[in-house]
């Protein structure tokens, strides 16, 4: 098992940890950190392939993973914000709307 | 002495990552957070990506932990106690099949062979800088609109109502 396995290993155990907050988590506010949580692990995949393979094509990918990051955060609180002012609660379990 | 910077960034990440997953009240949450992103940034560090690692601090431990605390403190308090921890049941029922897929997905990589390297790359900065603004600046333009847009969006979204 060399370091590279290692570091892919430890990016697989973060990624699905972040998963499993968003299926178990009850405030939307948590849901969204998980949500990051689940890209930083992909993020660190990424690097370390990019070290393994001696280029830089993964970390443009992880910037852009960034980029992406930092909308996703502004969209996902500002509809979190808006549900919580039209409908008065923000728990995963009371938006169901779509589902009735 | 890889193995042992390894093993101490791994123990905090792991342990951060549990906690922010895990651990009761939201703002407690995004302090675990944060200190996850932290630990991040030093495994890209000791990873040998140092541009990657400061714009991780930049981006994710100044705007967009701020930005979660700003948010959580314009909600009223006690409607967010209403909705802390997680769900048990669910809890029960997702472990074994997130620990089953880490095993299978694990014994993949265990026993699966990486491609073969294909150069050495030299400064990490320089190297990066050339690369996305030769190969990759279409996609780098294209970020740019998505964050325009994320922009409007979010205006339009947190406008009060007429």
């Amino acid at each position: 098992m060399t370091l590279e396995k290692a570091y892919i290993l430890l990016s697989l155990l973060v990624f699905l940890i972040g998963l499993l907050g968003v299926v178990i988590r009850k405030n939307l506010i948590t849901i969204l950190v998980s949500t990051e949580i689940m890209l930083n692990g992909v993020n660190l995949t990424l690097v370390t392939v990019d070290k393994y393979l001696g280029k830089v094509d993964g970390q443009i990918f992880a910037l852009f993973i960034l980029t992406v990051a930092a909308a996703e955060v502004a969209v996902g609180l500002g509809l979190i914000v808006s549900i919580f002012r039209l409908k008065g609660y923000e728990g995963s379990s009371e938006i169901v709307h779509l589902r009735d | 002495m890889e193995w042992l910077i390894f093993g101490v960034l791994a123990f905090w990440l792991l342990v951060s990552v549990l906690g922010a997953v895990l651990v009761k009240s939201p703002v407690h949450s995004i302090l675990f957070f944060l200190s996850s992103v932290l630990s991040m940034a030093g495994i890209f560090l000791s990873l040998g990506a140092e541009l990657l690692a400061g714009l991780q601090l930049i981006i994710y431990a100044v705007a967009i932990v701020v930005f979660y605390v700003l948010v959580i403190t314009t909600i009223p308090w006690e409607k967010v106690k209403r909705f802390e921890g997680f769900y048990r049941k669910e809890l029960f029922l997702g472990a074994p099949v997130v620990l089953a897929v880490f095993l299978l997905m694990g014994y993949m990589v265990l026993k699966g062979k990486l491609a073969s390297p294909v150069g050495m790359a030299g400064e990490n900065v320089r190297e990066l800088g050339r690369t996305l603004f030769t190969s990759y600046l279409f996609p780098f333009e294209v970020a740019s609109v998505i964050l325009l847009v994320a922009m409007i969006g979010a205006i339009l979204l947190g406008r009060k109502e007429e």
